[in-house]
């Protein structure tokens, strides 16, 4: 087929933006089921401690209402079953603040909201684990081996051997993902079977933990996902509101709706969790680094421990022969964190990134200088080669194209009437992984119509893996775009990868090429014709006279990878202007440089590293989920008072890609932009403000009052 | 929510009696406010009176002797651009524009707006205490989390600030609240119409339960030519003040004549200090003189754990927005924040 032809590479629209924007698109609550009950949730308003007695004479009989379902009358559930965060209303303990202690279960939603606030809680209270700064200095190694601490030479001793040094701290606050669609199912059990339309980054992660949770098989539960509202992690691992629906429709004997408040999200679906960050820089005079350490210490949930990698990012992106990462967790009475956009390295590379450019400041280098300088050969951490890094490229491409030669190294000398004038450079990385995952390819032909259909177990977080998926087999089938249709998210087709720590699109696309070649090769096979130049699927159907067709490709995750290391590289550019009386910041301009491999659509992959960067400002200037430690509730609970970017808050956005081949880590070329996008950016902000103004500001967000 | 009942009223009687027959009956207009406090069940309602089609107050219209009627009734948003208040009175534009989101204050109302309540985050927490939901039970937010908390104008018993840009402006035109209730009419001089919270922080205002604002008017002189709206937040756009000023000025030959300064964000009222404003007439409008204004205002200033910051803060954009006020040209298009 011609290069013009071909699908991959070019900037198609999403195919399924038009159901989207006209209301079609089916989210988990759209689906209607007969004789649908509803349920809503109740909480725990203590953080620690027991409950004594809950009466729920008064909600019971309450109109409409059909069932409340407490600890005391839940099935027996297996709370090893793979949910995360516990609350499966299994026992009277209260671990943290929100946690589930109840469903009302009645015909009306507004039946059972009513009634769920009639039910009388009684707790023996115990004095919590809430306030971090307290707790922080008893933080202790953590469980996890692949946290424990990584040493190469001696940090500490070179650091104090080094000619130039920061070491500073770094804090960055809770934060929650707020997806649009706040996490929602509907539960239909058809004799020992359940559907569960249900949200999910991994459709059969999200099947095998509900089953195990639920005590059955993975073959009696059923996940209907083809649409996701967003999740950025907090649909990855699925909490328990999943199977508490299908406990509440199982004791009530009806289809049950749960849908979560923008409220109860704060304390339902995981954070990302507070971490303070000391990152230690030693350098020679001629800014060649000789100790890196980065030392973080985060908290954890009393019950189960997740911990995102803030070192990550530190292990890999300088050469320098000393480094120390470790970590440090205390157990509080607070949700579990979990997986949050580029867990561990956006939180990361603020601290490792503001440091670098600490440090270039100290040695009067430019900040691209200092970072080309450092730049590894191969990856420290391992010493293995580097599948591709283009970090050098992302950084001198950006520069020229955002005017970096423009900045003023001197910081607070640029000004524009009122305010100030800052650049700032950061950079990032994200890990390249594929995993396995098959799919299923249909072929139908009518006349010289060929048409096909993908069916695979992927997801779609509203980032564009239908229509990357299309393009895929537009081009491996030889047929335009409009003739194929793309069958994901539901856990009855084959199993896939998720759409998770930037897997999705390599994994996915993967198995869908896998199935275009393994499909011509069979219907060339099935042919007893010969052939010079191999014919394409669409040909093959036509000349063969096919009507149907369709195979199944179980593609496996390259097996060389190991020997490499495999990361998305970028450099992020900030401008910001910075009121010179109030404090105010602004993000003016924005450019993100990324070598991510193959960019599949530039359209799609343009939206993914923007909406990446946007998190980033908010992130950088705005997001932070307080909880006050009296109560262990937060006292910030509404998009009122968590400040997500506004469109004003957002500047001129613009996402480059630098050109880059590698089939080591994906067959074709596929690196992964899902996260890499957000990781670098709140430190480029941070070094922009420092440029405009002279202040450094370590603790994020960076709002009006640290400027002052 | 609680259940409630619904009815719709066509007439500013049948709306009166219908409130006057106590607590659980309460007036509907945008709903912008009041359904939130009734979805976290810090107000409840047994009967909610609309009394959106009602066909008086819900105009703009210039009175015989040149005052401004803003219906009560009418939104935010119509009165943000209706070409009088665009043309006169620039600096009430601004505020309203400053606030909230399109979305919203298409159908916010005027009386609406003066009768929002605080945003403090207690008082939206049904489990924990707060004077303001509930008399007695005491106030979290004076030991706990007061980033957002006022700096003027407290008590022991309540630290909450009082949450309108609208307002803020209206107090620097020096509006007049126009209210009816089962006795007739009466008015109210906007600096009389919110209250401090002393002792009895549930009581926001000085409207009774049993009446209603029919309208506020604001006095002809619109300060057209020398006015500036700023509004410091954590977001640009729909976050509530950290803190607010509005600078209406009246210069003649570089002299002032008359200053109007009034700030949002700090206090359980729009806060205005006559002794600056007096301070300020017949001075040159420098910046000088305007920092020694924002001292006289910020005297009394009390800030808690966390909200120190708002001292200065506030000092620095009473003294921004009064050197805005001499140069419109600061001031930008739709809900843009002034430069
Ligand atoms: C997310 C969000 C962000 C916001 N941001 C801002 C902001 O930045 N700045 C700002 O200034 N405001 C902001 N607001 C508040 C908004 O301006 C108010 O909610 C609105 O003005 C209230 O008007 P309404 O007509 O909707 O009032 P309603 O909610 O209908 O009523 C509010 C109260 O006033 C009573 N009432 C209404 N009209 C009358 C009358 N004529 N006589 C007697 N009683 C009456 C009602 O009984 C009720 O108690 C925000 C609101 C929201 C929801
Ligand atoms: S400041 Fe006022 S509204 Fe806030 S908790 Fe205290 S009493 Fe309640």
């Amino acid at each position: 087929m011609e290069e013009k032809n071909k699908s991959i590479g070019k900037a198609i629209t999403r195919i399924d933006g038009l159901l989207k924007v006209t209301g079609k698109a089916t989210y988990a609550t759209d689906y209607p089921a007969k004789n649908m009950a509803y349920a809503v949730l109740f909480k725990s308003t203590i953080a620690s401690g027991q409950i004594t007695a809950i009466d729920s004479a008064a909600a019971e009989k309450s109109p409409g209402v059909l069932k409340v379902i407490t600890h005391k009358n839940t099935p027996k559930l297996n709370i090893k079953g793979g949910l995360r965060g516990g609350a499966l209303l299994q026992g009277s303990e209260i671990h943290f603040y929100g946690q589930h202690i109840g469903i009302v279960v009645a015909e009306t939603f507004e039946q059972a909201t009513h009634a769920a606030r009639l039910v009388q809680v009684s707790y023996e209270e115990k004095a919590g684990k809430i306030d971090f700064d307290e707790l922080a200095k008893d933080a202790v190694k953590p469980k996890g081996q692949e946290l424990a601490d990584q040493i190469r030479g001696d940090a500490k001793k070179a650091l104090g051997e080094a000619a130039v040094k920061v070491e500073e701290t770094y804090e960055t606050p809770i934060e929650h993902h707020h997806p649009m669609e706040p996490h929602s199912t509907i539960a239909v059990w058809e004799g020992e079977n359940v559907i569960l339309y249900n949200g999910s980054q991994i459709i059969n992660g999200a099947q095998s933990s509900a089953a195990a949770t639920l005590n059955l098989k993975p073959e009696n539960v059923r996940i209907v996902s083809p649409y996701i509202g967003g999740g950025f992690g907090s649909k990855g691992g699925q909490w328990a509101n999943l199977v508490l629906t299908a406990v509440a429709a199982k004791v009530t004997g009806r289809p049950v709706k749960l849908a979560l408040t923008r409220q109860q999200m704060f304390n339902s679906v995981g954070l990302r969790q507070r971490n303070i960050q000391k990152v230690s820089l030693g350098a020679t005079k001629e800014g060649k680094l000789i100790s890196i350490s980065h030392e973080t210490t985060t908290h954890s949930a009393i019950d189960s421990e997740y911990i995102e990698p803030c070192g990550d990012c530190t292990k890999i992106m300088y050469d320098a022969p000393n480094s120390l990462i470790s970590y440090r967790v205390v157990p509080m009475n607070v949700i579990l964190p979990t997986y949050t956009r580029g867990p561990g390295k956006s939180t990361g590379s603020f601290a490792l990134e503001s440091a670098m450019d600490e440090l270039a400041h100290k040695l009067g280098i430019d900040p691209i200088e200092l970072r080309i300088k450092n730049e590894p050969e191969k990856d420290p951490s391992n010493g293995k080669p580097w599948s591709s890094r283009k970090t050098v490229q992302c950084l001198q491409e950006g520069a020229k194209a955002f005017g970096w030669e423009k900045r003023n190294a001197i910081p607070g000398q640029t000004k524009a009437g009122n305010y100030l004038i800052g650049y700032g450079v950061a950079c990032g990385t994200y890990p390249a992984r594929q995993r396995d995952s098959s799919a299923i390819i249909k072929l139908k032909r009518s006349g010289s119509q060929v048409t096909a259909t993908i069916e695979l177990a992927a997801s779609d977080l509203g980032t564009g893996t239908n229509t990357i998926l299309a393009q895929v087999a537009a081009d491996g089938l030889d047929l335009p775009i409009g003739n194929i249709t793309v069958n994901i998210g539901d856990s009855d087709l084959p199993p896939a990868a998720g759409s998770v720590g930037s897997v999705g699109a390599a994994s996915f696309a993967n198995a869908v090429n896998d199935a275009c070649i393994k499909i011509t090769n069979e219907l060339i096979a099935k042919s007893d014709k010969q052939f010079f130049v191999r014919p394409t699927a669409r040909q093959m159907m036509i000349s063969e006279q096919t009507l149907d067709f369709q195979t199944r490709a179980d593609a496996k995750a390259p097996s060389n990878t190991d020997q490499y290391s495999t990361h998305s590289f970028n450099a992020n550019f900030a401008e910001v202007k910075v009121n010179i009386a109030t404090g105010m910041v602004k993000v003016t301009r924005f450019l993100a440089a990324t070598g991510a491999g193959k960019i599949l659509n530039p359209k799609t992959a343009r939206s993914q590293i923007i909406g990446g960067n946007i998190w980033g400002i908010g992130m950088a200037l705005s997001e932070e989920s307080i909880i006050d430690p009296r109560y262990g509730n937060f006292a910030t609970r509404s998009f009122g008072d968590y400040h997500v970017p506004s469109n004003l808050d957002v500047g001129k956005l613009d996402a480059m890609f630098i050109n880059e081949e590698d089939f080591i880590p994906n067959k074709l070329g596929i690196k992964g932009i899902g996260e890499v996008g957000i990781v670098g950016v709140a430190a480029a902000i941070a070094n922009a403000v420092f440029n405009a103004t002279g202040k450094r500001i370590r603790s994020l967000p960076i709002t009006p009052d640290k400027l002052l | 929510m609680n259940d409630f009942n619904y009815t719709r009223v066509y007439s500013m009687d049948e709306a009166l009696a219908n409130v006057s027959l106590g607590k659980g009956h309460r007036v509907i207009a945008g709903g912008t406010n009041l359904i939130d406090l009734m979805k976290y069940f810090i107000t409840t309602a047994d009967e909610l009176v609309d009394i959106n089609p009602i066909s008086e107050h819900q105009t703009i219209e210039e009175l015989p002797d040149g005052r401004l009627r803003l219906g009560a009734f009418a939104t935010n948003a119509d009165t943000a651009y209706h070409p009088l208040v665009e043309s006169r009175y620039p600096l009430l534009n601004r505020a309203i524009l400053a606030g909230a989101s399109a979305q919203i204050r298409n159908m916010a109302t005027n009386g609406g707006n003066l009768l929002q309540r605080t945003r403090c985050y207690y008082f939206y927490d049904i489990n924990t205490p707060c004077n303001k939901r509930e008399p007695g039970t005491g106030c979290s937010a004076i030991n706990g989390y007061n980033r957002t908390m006022a700096i003027m104008g407290t008590s022991e018993h309540c630290i909450a600030v009082f949450p309108s840009d609208m307002c803020v402006a209206l107090a620097a035109l020096d509006a007049v609240v126009n209210i009816v209730g089962p006795e007739g009419t009466r008015q109210l001089p906007f600096a009389d119409f919110h209250r401090l919270p002393g002792n009895t922080p549930h009581i926001d205002n000085n409207l009774m339960d049993n009446e209603l604002i029919s309208s506020i008017d604001l006095p002809e002189k619109g300060f057209s030519s020398s006015y500036s709206y700023l509004k410091l937040r954590d977001r640009n756009s729909y976050a509530f003040a950290l803190v607010s000023v509005a600078t209406a000025l009246d210069l003649e030959h570089g002299l002032i004549k008359e200053a109007r300064i009034a700030l949002g964000g700090l206090a359980h009222k729009p806060w205005r200090v006559q002794e600056a404003e007096d301070f300020l007439k017949g001075k040159q409008a420098s910046k000088t003189n305007f920092e020694a204004a924002a001292d006289l205002i910020l005297q009394g200033a009390k800030s808690f754990e966390f909200n120190a910051f708002k001292i200065e803060l506030a000092k620095r954009a009473i003294v921004r927005n009064c050197m805005m006020a001499l140069d419109p040209d600061t001031q930008q298009p739709g809900a843009q924040p002034s430069l």
